[in-house]
């Protein structure tokens, strides 16, 4: 034991509780977020399962797999929900988060290390909640909730009138203020834990990504909570914030929903961002091109994310002016983007680069990214989005900056990180076939959408006309490779526990320079009993 | 671990971390009550949005006007109207004429129709904008039946009038100097808890 944990100064705590203890009552911030890590997985082998069943719908014109129209969108509407609020956000920030933000930062543990065992146990509740409503009355067409992750009234109203998307909303509200608590948690210990000489200005990028997620999260979720209460009490209550017989408007909950929409998207992206940061400078062995421009840049693109939202509702019948100001507002965002990718460019520009699995993933990351963002900019122009609003074009987009974006960050850091976190070193090659397949996977899956999209195929339909179905049955196969590459991950995941290869303290060498591979590998139980000094 | 000097270090940090544990509550409050105050937004936002509609007109809201003493222009715009009835409601509804053409600053008369086909006394309101949205801030409104709630007994058919007159100020806005149309929309829906009328229904 002494071994693996100690170093100078083992005080007596550093004896790791029972199981139950360590994992139930867990206040230890690398076990929950190891926890969160495993909690993610979980959640993203179901959500993964719903689109796989959507695909193989989708591979010929007809209806195939589903017995009904709503079972299908129920899919298509759990998938999303599950996808953003139980994997992507539990894995990026609840995961690499707890683990890297007090370690990067040179601090024992988090601020509040009771607040975030409840967090983080929040999370099953919320899930056993929104996975139950599979089961139960949705509306007239049968069981759980179809009115897509968005929820517009009066779908999720009117449309929706059995409890199954009651208990969407608790299981939502529940993840949320999950959310929250975990961001007044990371705020707090990224400004006051830090360890003596560790500015704001020194801080690791990981750290400032994950402080602005947390200040979006803060801003962000209160009002998706109040946007779902109102849902809730029109439904239940027999208010009528949505309803226009009763002088509301269904309009508002778009402008409320996108309000979080849009910074929520930066929630999923950011931490990446951070993490991306940190492979790109580790494997061409030079500091970050630009570090204050990349932190600020970061700062600018959460600031601004809060005035842009209703690039989503251009087609709501919105005054030419407000569309002209939206356009503008989202474009600038574009801004700060640039700066990120080019400073990673120049970044690698020069450097000695070593083509390890994290920087394969972080390259394909960059590269994915910018394809997701320039479609990001077409949609920004009203005149053309009209068009292409509601088409799987959206569906292309979006795909392309969260699940070959957020989601090969999130890889990314897996790897990256995957001897610290765990001990044990992953086998090359398995990791190389995970990598290939699902790089190739998910583009066979997405790139053809972005032709269905321009032809006018829209999206959230189980059926469509034969014209489309080249281009659908190719998407299809692409998912049969993405499984393909889960299987690879997953077989590695096995291999690397099975065969343990032990981790040295920085086994990427001279490159690695934050404060996590100064110590141990797993670190000790607690770390920074005294503090490092940072110079 | 007894030397003097790892004792001060303990003292040391003994305190530094009450005095860290002090700066992280107050962080905490500060945060607490942010988060609250976005809530507390996220819920102010239905009278802000209302308010901001009727002020600016946004999303083709009309305005009402209690008289009107505007000069009447030669520029003739056309102004079609439109109606509509919630699926739950057993009401035909339609206008009298499709479209009108009047003269910007002219007041106007247009009648609606509407006939219950149930066999039931039903009360409804309505609601209305214009399109383009951006004609709602000079669409102004002196009577319409869209400002009461509605009663029609089992099979009884009425007329709703709606005076209006397009405000001259509209000449001024460039942006509206494209405008030849404009269309006025209404939709009707039952109302579950009528207030008022429903005791004068029920006495008929
Ligand atoms: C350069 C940056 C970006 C721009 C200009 C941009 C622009 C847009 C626009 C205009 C839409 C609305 C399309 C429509 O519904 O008709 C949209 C949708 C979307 N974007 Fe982006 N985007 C950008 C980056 C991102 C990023 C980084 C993410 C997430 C990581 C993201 C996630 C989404 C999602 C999830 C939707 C679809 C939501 C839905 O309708 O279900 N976008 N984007
Ligand atoms: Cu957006």
């Amino acid at each position: 034991m002494v071994a693996i944990y100690g170093d100078g100064d083992d005080h007596a705590h550093n004896d790791k509780p029972t199981f139950f203890k360590r994992w139930f009552l867990s206040t230890n911030h690398k076990d929950i977020g190891t926890l969160y890590l495993w909690f993610g997985m979980a959640s993203g082998l179901l959500g993964g399962f719903l689109s796989f069943m959507m695909r193989l719908e989708l591979k010929e014109p007809g209806i195939q797999i589903f017995a009904s129209e709503h079972t299908y969108l129920v899919f298509t509407s759990m998938h999303g929900l599950i996808m953003i609020f139980f994997m992507v956000m539990p894995a990026l920030i609840g995961g690499f988060g707890n683990w890297f933000g007090p370690l990067m930062i040179g601090a024992p543990d988090m601020a509040f290390p009771r607040l975030n065992n409840l967090s983080f146990w929040l999370l099953p509740v919320a899930f056993v909640l929104l996975v139950s409503s599979f089961f139960v009355q949705g509306s007239s067409s049968g069981n759980g909730f179809g009115g897509g992750w968005v929820m517009y009234p009066p779908l999720s109203t009117s449309g929706h009138q059995g409890p199954a998307f009651d208990l969407i909303i608790m299981g939502l509200l529940a993840a949320g203020f999950a959310s929250i608590f975990g961001a007044i948690n990371f705020i707090t210990t990224i400004l006051n834990m830090r360890a003596p000489g560790m500015t704001m200005h020194k801080m690791p990028l990981f750290a400032w990504s994950i402080l602005v997620t947390a200040f979006l999260l803060l801003l962000a979720l209160p009002v998706l909570a109040a946007a779902l209460f109102m849902l809730f009490f029109d439904r239940n209550a027999g208010t009528g914030f949505f309803n226009p017989a009763m002088g509301g408007d269904p309009e508002m909950f778009q402008h409320l929903f996108w309000f979080f929409g849009h910074p929520e998207v930066y929630i999923m992206i950011l931490p990446a961002f951070g993490i991306v940061s940190h492979v790109v400078s580790t494997f061409s062995k030079k500091p970050i091109f630009g570090y204050l421009g990349m932190a600020y840049a970061m700062v600018a693109i959460g600031v601004v994310g809060f005035v842009v939202w209703a690039h989503h509702m251009y087609t709501v019948g919105m005054d030419v002016d407000l569309k002209l100001y939206f356009m503008v507002a989202t474009l600038v965002i574009a801004v700060p983007t640039g700066i990120k990718i080019f400073s990673w460019l120049a970044t690698m520009w020069g450097g000695s680069i070593r083509f390890e699995i994290p920087m394969l993933w972080a390259i394909a990351f960059i590269f994915l990214f910018v394809i997701g963002g320039v479609t990001g900019v077409v949609l920004s122009m009203p005149a053309i989005d009209v068009a292409l609003h509601d088409t799987y074009y959206v569906v292309a987009h979006f795909h392309y900056v969260l699940s070959l974006g957020a989601v090969f960050g999130l890889f990314c850091g897996f790897y990256y990180w995957f001897g610290k976190i765990f001990g044990v070193m992953y086998n090359n090659i398995l990791a190389q076939i995970h990598f290939w397949l699902f790089f190739v996977g998910v583009n066979v899956v997405f790139f053809p959408q972005h032709f269905l999209g321009m032809q006018g195929m829209p999206r959230r339909y189980i059926d469509y006309p034969v014209e489309f179905a080249t281009y659908n049955e190719i998407s299809t196969y692409g998912a049969f490779i993405t499984l393909a590459g889960v299987i690879a991950f997953f077989v590695m995941m096995a291999e690397a526990f099975i065969v343990r290869r032990p981790a040295a303290d920085n086994y990427w060498g001279e490159g690695a320079t934050t404060l996590e591979w100064t110590l141990s590998s797993p670190p000790p139980y607690h770390q920074f009993n005294t503090l490092p000094r940072v110079k | 671990m007894t030397d003097p000097e790892s004792i001060d270090a303990e003292i040391s940090e003994a305190l530094n971390a009450q005095k860290k544990s002090a700066s992280n509550r107050k962080t905490l409050g500060v945060l607490t009550v942010t988060a609250f105050a976005m809530l507390g937004l996220g819920f102010a936002s239905k009278p802000l949005y209302d308010t901001f509609c009727k002020i600016t007109g946004y999303g083709g809201t009309t305005r009402v006007a209690s008289e009107n003493t505007s000069d009447v222009s030669d520029r003739v715009v056309r102004v079609q109207f439109d109606s509509n009835t919630s699926k739950d409601l057993a009401w035909d509804f339609t206008p009298e004429k499709p479209y009108m053409d009047v003269n910007i600053g002219a007041n106007n008369l247009a009648f609606y129709t509407a006939t219950n086909r149930s066999d039931e006394t039903i009360v409804a309101t309505s609601t209305f904008n214009v399109s383009p949205v951006k004609a709602g801030p000079y669409f102004s409104k002196l009577e319409c039946f869209c400002f009461t709630e509605q009663t029609l007994a089992p099979g009884e058919s009425a007329e709703f009038p709606v005076i209006f007159f397009l405000d001259p100020l509209l000449l001024e806005d460039r942006r509206l100097d494209e405008v030849t149309t404009v269309t006025l929309s209404y939709t009707f829906f039952p109302v579950e808890n009528p207030v008022g009328t429903i005791k004068e229904a029920a006495l008929k």
